[in-house]
């Protein structure tokens, strides 16, 4: 049967209580049983081969690129904790059965729990290191579901929030770890590196590598300092922390150090870290849960603890310690299991869980009671018990280990303190419930349980016996192939008996048992001693951390962002500066070795004037009008200069575009401030914009010299030659823009077209402030259309549109072309919106932008398709040479048709920029929409 | 003159990276304006400068390098798009933000003798 | 099928115009059917472009059949085939939810939408310095008319700042392509790859300058520190589906930077190989860490999905400092991942925020969710993804790029700003989800409007299956991004182009 099922079976389980949760629980929860079953089913069709070391593995590729592929593997470890989980697993199914009420989501949490299962299955299942904290990564989501199950509670909430929080950092340090490893030994293959411990361990990166790994461990495991989640996860519904808390979630944190174990122990490092965060975690958490008044609580703390004991004896460096180890793990399994429902029940049937109130259940619950005396009795580790058992073995190794070097012999005296914690609170467990006087003011009165909610504690509490009473027979084949997984270079002889004689283990056992008991009695003076401190609760200081966090960066974030443009601004250009200067300063002289033109009068004129513009449009910024002016006489000499400088279609369209732009800011001014106070000028700003703004002119204008002087290597010859003969024009310029490069003026157009929606959208419904007088109190003229200037303009627009048609048709050959007849179009048709009013154009039929663009836009782009006929690509331009009697020989080229769709869209959107802001002076405003600001 | 065409175009960036860290948006409408008269300046002296040369075919002599005057071409006609959007915003920014302050936040007394009133009253006026 | 290449551009481009013409105007449904049957062109010729690309390698073509490096090229490769494809799922899913309504808040939603698709297309395909600023102009008129949608203070306010900077941008682009032509005496990148090795020393400081300008232009649109500052506020203000569509404008600089920094500056350009790269990396862990402060100090679902953005941004300038191929294969991986769930986050932060009642998506104890089955294994999945949780897409990208990162010996600059911004999105979205669907009281608000209309949640659907899918069909699409990475390394030669009869 194929391992990949093991896995795989849950997973597709998770969806089953989806479907029947609607159902009966009974129904539901046998039906969510099913899968896991059958995955049990095959797990024990394994074991024969898993034990005669024919391990069974299945491999298929995922993502070669990373490495990652879907493979499995059953050794000793795997098969052990794959019992573990399915078969602990199908008990709490059961259980939940009963335990939940027929409120509670009884699907969803069939559910998660499945879902869990799977992912815990794959973590132990995995060969490929990234898919193991794939899995890795899975258990702490699904845990997450499962702790916040009754999301409605605060506590619950915070306390999947915490578990996530400190488990999830535990896997992005494995993530890290395990990515290290892939690069030591060069592969993810998990038995391929199982294989090179050698190399691992010689590796610089060793210790990064142990230290990642084991924080993700121990987070996970519950590990001083990282335990504080683990109590708090205890918000779940029990059944979860039956299951969570005894053999899947905690211990997968373990099942890592199992793992790793052959191929990252054995050295000072791990030994140290391991033995010493283990033996503090056992007694840190035994010492806890004494004081603990809620059942699940001491349950908590006594897991930690349990844990911690794993731990310590994987830290151990003795042979049989992980042994031991994995024993314990069983052991815990079993008996914590057991304890979690008991402690469930009772809470069940009795409604609480305050072991102040809870006092001599016993006739109430004897059988219950009975069982759970059991089961604690074998966490304090009395003989005939499983826990007995590893715990005697732990005694064992803390004897013969070195781990501390001279200062071992404390280990062995903290392990029998932390013994004799446990027997302690295994007594108060027992006596504070079961006996210790009467129930105190319950909410019911308590009685046994269903039947069935019973058996999952009876066949735990049997095992309890059974592994204690015949553990060789029991678990021993089962442990000696484990130990070959941890082991493999041979697993040292070791004997699971309950009598080794009388000799010093024993002893210690003896010690602890007389402590604990020693302790319980008196335990009066020492909860007076603890009642000295004060309590701390772990969810408050970690909610109060994250609070901390969330404040100290909402403070970080507005010191960075101010939402001041100016900054933004600043940062922008002080890196453009940067980008510009640090080369500039590497470059040994900006001066190329080009020869340098003569300057001539006109040159120095003109750039006197740009020069003066520019600062006076500066100087008097706040004098809008004035800068108005300013900026037009910098804009007209720098036509003037296109035109100086052979660039005659440059200059026209500079022109034009001048013209356009300045109505343009007439317009705008009428609706803006047309003077402004020198207020936000404050010096110490002024100065730091100036060095900035000097700096850049200073940097732009190097570069601008630097490229004046060095020579270059152009493809522009090709054009100069190719103009005629391929382009079927004279006006170089133009074919490119139609030809060559037409493709950019297509662009072009589409940037106008897109333009003139955007402003449409900017204009709609707009709330005006208009001004009732200029800036100097006048009043505005109360006459709109000057007659004089209706007559001109009238008369004007025929010759304007003849102009524009005659430069639109020359554009190919001599300067011109269809942008600027647009724009010349546009100005005359502007001039007499300006002349007679929006309403007289309207009365004329309101040019309808839309069309303008659209239809020019569609113009350009057939004129581009048209080319697909002849099989060439897009814009591919068509000329030829033709003669009519009369008009003589003339030239029909392609190119021109795309030129008339440039024509019209500028056209388009030129009117509708400024015919639609010029509407907005006038009555003829569109009107706003109830929406406020207005609908864009 | 290379030089000379240099400074020029160097002042006109200083001037207008002053304009655009100010507060006003005409201001930095302004600065943009200037600034994209400066970078057109600098695109064509891409090409090199070429005083009385030919632009077009068969008047003979040297030819001025057609490509950065095509390329400045276009970037002026899309450098008046984005200016005639930009003026707008400014527009629709002073009627929805009632200032016209880039951040929104206005400044008092910092309109000097401009008594503005709603364009609807106006109208009816 | 020769004209393949240029559909990406055309295809939205008719479909645009068309729903310009006053027709359209108040003829709602024509236009959600014009737009979408577009969209969906577009989509099946973008996939058809990848296909093609990945088989026979760069597609070229030769606008107005002008020989390169004469004539404008487009060069259909792999990487803009995947960008490609991507950014028409990406418009498909943002289109339909935008269907549900959020179209009509405002006019001309679908051509606008239209034309900056046309204008991203334009970025990706275009082989063209010019050209490229030419369809940076177009992508940006459009998301400026985009970006007011819907109107209000705030959107205007954003608007004004994000059109200014912008603005400040372009120019510095035409300062920065000016310097180019002059070193290069070409526009075209190929040929521009093929010359940068043999520049004149004298001439290279204009080239470092032009370069390192072009780095601060693309990293405005990337929201690289310190020109990261528009981003957040952008998409927090503007309307649900624009923010969602946004997602792909960072990625757009991050392209650009791919094709002049990695490509044309690369390995094999001599003085100027790698130029830039030296801040890149400064610049990209800090955009990552300042991003990582925004998570924690968000304070509704739609500023952490911004901050969400800026950190993938920074995380994948990462993948561009290291510059090596199996990094940018990682940077593209991630870029499929990032930007499709990030824009899902904001979609799915627009619906939580109409059935929240006044609370809005703000982090605060509020009224249930209308639907919270539905919203919140959306929420689930999409978080996780983000978050780089298994199952889902983001923690392929994640372990990706560390690979990539500790294969070049760069684990020390790379893996912790990886790590840490994981962690504190882990604890930002478990507190966010957490608070917004469980942390409720009162009723859910009885108004039926209020339900998700099927097709926003289709919309959001498409977008966030990405996260099983990308993980699902990891295995071909890792392998296509090393295939896109190795040819935008190795690049073409003009010499081998056969495009271009005049």
């Amino acid at each position: 049967m194929n391992l990949l099922w093991v896995p795989l079976l849950p997973l597709l389980g998770a969806l089953v209580p989806l479907l029947t949760g609607k159902m009966s629980r009974n129904v539901c929860a046998w039906s969510t049983a099913l899968l896991p079953a059958f995955a049990l089913m095959i797990v024990i069709s394994l074991i024969p081969g898993v034990m005669a070391q024919q391990l069974p593995s299945v491999h298929y590729e995922w993502v070669p690129v990373l490495g990652l592929s879907i493979s499995f593997f059953m050794d000793g470890l795997g098969l052990l904790f794959c019992l573990l989980i399915l078969g602990i697993g199908l008990l709490v199914i059961l259980y939940a059965r009963y335990y939940l009420s027929p409120t509670d989501n009884v699907g969803r949490f069939y559910s998660s729990l499945i879902l869990f299962m799977s992912a815990m299955l794959g973590v132990v299942l995995s060969a490929n290191l990234i898919q193991l904290w794939f899995f890795w990564e899975l258990t702490s989501v699904s845990s997450f579901l499962l702790i916040s199950f009754w999301s409605d509670k605060s506590d619950a909430r915070k306390g999947a929030r915490m578990a996530l929080t400190v488990t999830g950092a535990g896997g992005l340090a494995l993530l890290a770890g395990l990515l290290l490893i892939g690069q030591v030994v060069g592969t993810y293959d998990l038995q391929a590196v199982l294989a090179s411990g050698d190399t691992l361990r010689d590796s610089a990166l060793y210790p990064a590598i142990v230290i990642l790994v084991l924080l993700g461990a121990f987070t996970k495991s519950a590990q001083f300092p990282f335990h504080f989640w683990l109590p708090h996860a205890m918000s779940a519904p029990t059944p979860v922390s039956a299951y969570l808390h005894s053999a899947t979630m905690v211990k997968a944190g373990v099942f890592l150090l199992a793992r790793f174990y052959p191929v990252l122990s054995h050295t000072e490092l791990w030994f140290g870290i391991v033995s010493m965060v283990g033996l503090a975690t056992l007694l840190v958490g035994a010492y806890s849960a004494l004081f603990k008044h809620d059942l699940k609580g001491l349950l908590a703390y006594s897991t930690i603890s349990h844990l911690g004991l794993i731990t310590l004896l994987f830290g151990l460096d003795t042979d049989l310690a992980a042994i031991a180890a994995v024993f314990h793990i069983i052991n815990h399994a079993v008996f914590k299991a057991s304890l979690f429902m008991a402690a469930g029940i009772i809470d069940h049937e009795s409604g609480s869980r305050d072991m102040r109130r809870l006092n001599g259940l016993f006739k109430y619950m004897p059988y219950t009671a009975t069982l759970a005396m059991v089961a604690a009795s074998s966490m304090a580790g009395v003989p005939l018990l499983n826990g007995f058992l590893s715990k005697e073995m732990l005694f064992t190794e803390a004897l013969h280990q070195e781990t501390l070097g001279s200062m071992s012999w404390l280990i062995p005296i903290l392990v029998v303190i932390g013994g004799a914690l446990a027997v302690a609170y295994s007594l108060r467990f027992i006596h504070d419930v079961f006996f210790n006087g009467e129930p105190i003011n319950l909410p019911k009165t308590p009685h046994e349980p269903p039947r069935y909610m019973r058996v999952p504690v009876e066949i735990l509490v049997l095992l309890c016996l059974l592994v204690g009473i015949f553990p060789q027979f029991i678990v021993g084949d089962l442990l000696l192939s484990v130990g070959h997984a941890l082991m493999p270079n041979g697993v040292p002889y070791f004997s699971l008996s309950i009598w080794h004689g009388f000799n010093i283990p024993l002893l210690m056992s003896v010690i602890a048992v007389a402590g604990g008991m020693a302790l319980y009695y008196q335990r009066r003076h020492l909860f007076a001693f603890q009642s000295q401190f004060a309590q701390v609760d772990a969810k408050r200081v970690f909610e109060n951390a994250i609070q901390w966090l969330v404040i100290k960066a909402q403070l970080v974030h507005s010191w960075i962002d101010n939402g001041s443009f100016q900054r933004y601004a600043m940062w922008l250009v002080v890196a453009a500066l940067f980008a510009m200067g640090v080369p500039l300063l590497n470059m040994p002289e900006a001066a190329g070795t080009l020869p340098q033109t003569q300057v001539d009068p006109v040159i120095v004129i003109g750039a006197g004037l740009i020069i003066i513009g520019s600062i006076a449009t500066t100087l008097v910024s706040h004098r809008r009008l004035l800068s108005l002016v300013m900026i037009s006489i910098v804009g007209l000499v720098v036509s003037i200069a296109f035109a100086w400088f052979s660039a005659p279609d440059l200059a026209l369209t500079q022109l034009s575009v001048e013209v356009a732009t300045i109505i343009l800011f007439l317009l705008a001014l009428y609706f803006l401030p047309q003077k402004i106070a020198h207020l936000h000028l404050s010096p110490p700003r002024v100065v730091r914009d100036l060095v900035i703004a000097t700096l850049a002119g200073a940097f732009v204008g190097t570069l601008c010299y630097a490229m004046l002087t060095h020579p270059m290597t152009s493809i522009s010859d090709f054009f100069v030659a190719n103009s005629k003969t391929g382009g079927g024009g004279t006006n170089i310029v133009n074919v490119i823009l139609v030809d060559f490069r037409g493709f950019d003026t297509f662009g072009e157009i589409t940037v106008l077209g897109i333009a003139a929606l955007g402003i449409y959208k900017l204009l709609a419904g707009i709330r005006l402030f208009v001004p009732a007088t200029d800036s100097d109190g006048r009043p505005w003229a109360s006459e709109k259309n000057p007659l004089m200037l209706a007559q001109i303009s009238q008369s004007l627009l025929p010759l304007a549109l003849l102009v524009s048609a005659y430069i639109f048709l020359r554009g190919h050959n001599l300067p011109g072309g269809g942008f600027i007849a647009g724009l010349i179009t546009a100005i005359a048709l502007i001039q007499q919106y300006i002349a007679h009013g929006v309403g007289w154009m309207r009365d004329r039929g309101d040019l309808n932008f839309q069309w303008f663009i659209g239809t020019g836009l569609l113009i350009a782009c057939l004129s581009g398709v048209g080319s697909w006929v002849f099989e060439r690509p897009f814009l591919t331009s068509w000329f030829d040479y033709f003669s009519l009697p009369g008009v003589g020989k003339f030239e029909l080229a392609s190119a021109m048709v795309f030129d008339l769709g440039v024509y019209l869209t500028v056209i388009g959107a030129t009117l509708s920029i400024l015919a639609n802001l010029g509407k907005l002076t006038t009555s003829d405003r569109p009107v706003r929409s109830p929406v406020k600001g207005g609908r864009l | 003159m290379e030089l000379i065409y240099a400074i020029a175009v160097g002042v006109m960036v200083t001037c207008s990276v002053f304009l655009l860290l100010r507060g006003h948006t005409f201001t930095i409408v302004l600065g943009l304006t200037l600034l994209s008269y400066a970078v057109n300046l600098f695109l064509f002296a891409s090409g090199g400068l070429r005083l009385n040369s030919a632009a077009i075919l068969n008047d003979g002599g040297t030819y001025a390098d057609p490509l950065p005057q095509a390329l400045v071409l276009t970037a002026i006609v899309i450098g008046f798009a984005m200016t005639a959007f930009a003026l707008i915003l400014a527009i629709r920014a002073r009627a929805d933000l009632g200032n016209d302050q880039v951040d929104g936040k206005a400044i008092p007394g910092d309109v000097l003798g401009d008594k503005t009133v709603s364009a609807d009253k106006r109208a009816n006026s | 099928m020769m004209h393949l290449p240029i559909l990406p551009i055309l295809l939205p481009f008719i479909g645009a115009v068309v729903l310009m013409f006053p027709f359209f105007n108040e003829r709602t449904v024509a236009q959600r059917q014009i737009a979408l049957i577009t969209l969906l062109l577009t989509l099946v010729a973008s996939g058809w472009l990848l296909h093609d690309s990945l088989l026979f390698g760069p597609l070229p073509y030769a606008l107005g059949d002008w020989r390169p490096p004469f004539g404008i090229l487009l060069l259909a490769d792999p990487l803009a085939a995947m960008m490609l494809v991507l950014t028409s799922v990406l418009a498909l899913g943002v289109s339909l939810y935008a269907a549900a309504g959020d179209d009509q808040a405002g006019r001309f939603f679908h051509p606008l939408f239209l034309f900056q698709l046309l204008g991203i297309n334009g970025a990706f395909l275009t082989a063209d310095v010019f050209n490229l600023f030419v369809f940076f102009e177009i992508l940006l008129i459009a998301s400026y008319s985009l970006l007011i949608h819907g109107g209000g203070r705030q959107r205007t306010q954003a608007a004004l700042h994000y059109v200014l900077y912008n603005l400040i941008g372009s120019a510095f682009f035409l300062i920065a392509l000016a310097i180019l032509y002059r070193v290069f005496g070409t526009l075209n990148l190929p040929d521009m790859a093929a010359k940068v090795g043999s520049l004149p020393t004298d001439i290279l400081p204009l080239a470092r300058a032009g370069g390192l300008l072009l780095l601060v232009v693309f990293g405005i649109k990337a929201a690289l520190l310190p020109m990261h500052f528009w981003l957040p506020n952008t998409y927090a203000a503007t309307s649900v589906p624009v923010a969602a569509l946004f997602a792909i404008m960072t990625k757009v600089g991050v392209y650009s930077m791919w094709r002049f920094h990695t490509a044309v500056f690369g390995d094999d350009a001599g003085e100027l190989s790698l130029l830039g790269m030296n801040w890149l990396w400064p610049m990209a862990i800090l955009t990552v860490v300042v991003g990582s402060v925004g998570i924690l100090a968000s304070k509704s679902l739609r500023w952490l999905a911004a901050n969400l953005i800026a950190v993938s941004v920074g995380t994948l300038l990462l993948t561009v400092a290291m510059s090596d191929v199996k990094s940018t294969a990682a940077g593209i991986y991630y870029t499929l991942h990032s930007t499709l769930l990030s824009a899902a986050l904001f979609l799915l932060a627009g619906l939580i925020q109409t059935q929240r009642g006044q609370a809005g998506d703000r982090f605060v104890r509020a009224r249930p969710i209308l639907q919270p089955r539905l919203l919140g294994i959306l929420f689930a999945v999409i978080a996780m993804a983000l978050v780089g949780l298994p199952p889902f897409s983001g923690f392929v990208g994640k372990v990706f790029i560390m690979q990539a990162a500790a294969e070049n010996g760069y684990i020390w600059r790379v893996w912790p700003a990886i790590l840490i911004s994981g962690l504190v999105t882990l604890i930002a979205l478990s507190r966010a989800g957490t608070t917004l669907f469980w942390r409720t009281q009162g009723l859910p608000s009885e108004n039926d409007n209020k339900v998700a209309h099927p097709s926003q949640i289709v919309g959001i659907s498409i977008l966030a299956l990405s996260a099983p899918l990308l993980v699902v069909f990891a295995g071909p699409l890792t392998e296509w991004s090393m295939l896109a990475s190795e040819w935008l390394h190795q690049g073409v030669q003009l010499r081998d182009i056969s495009v271009g009869n005049k």
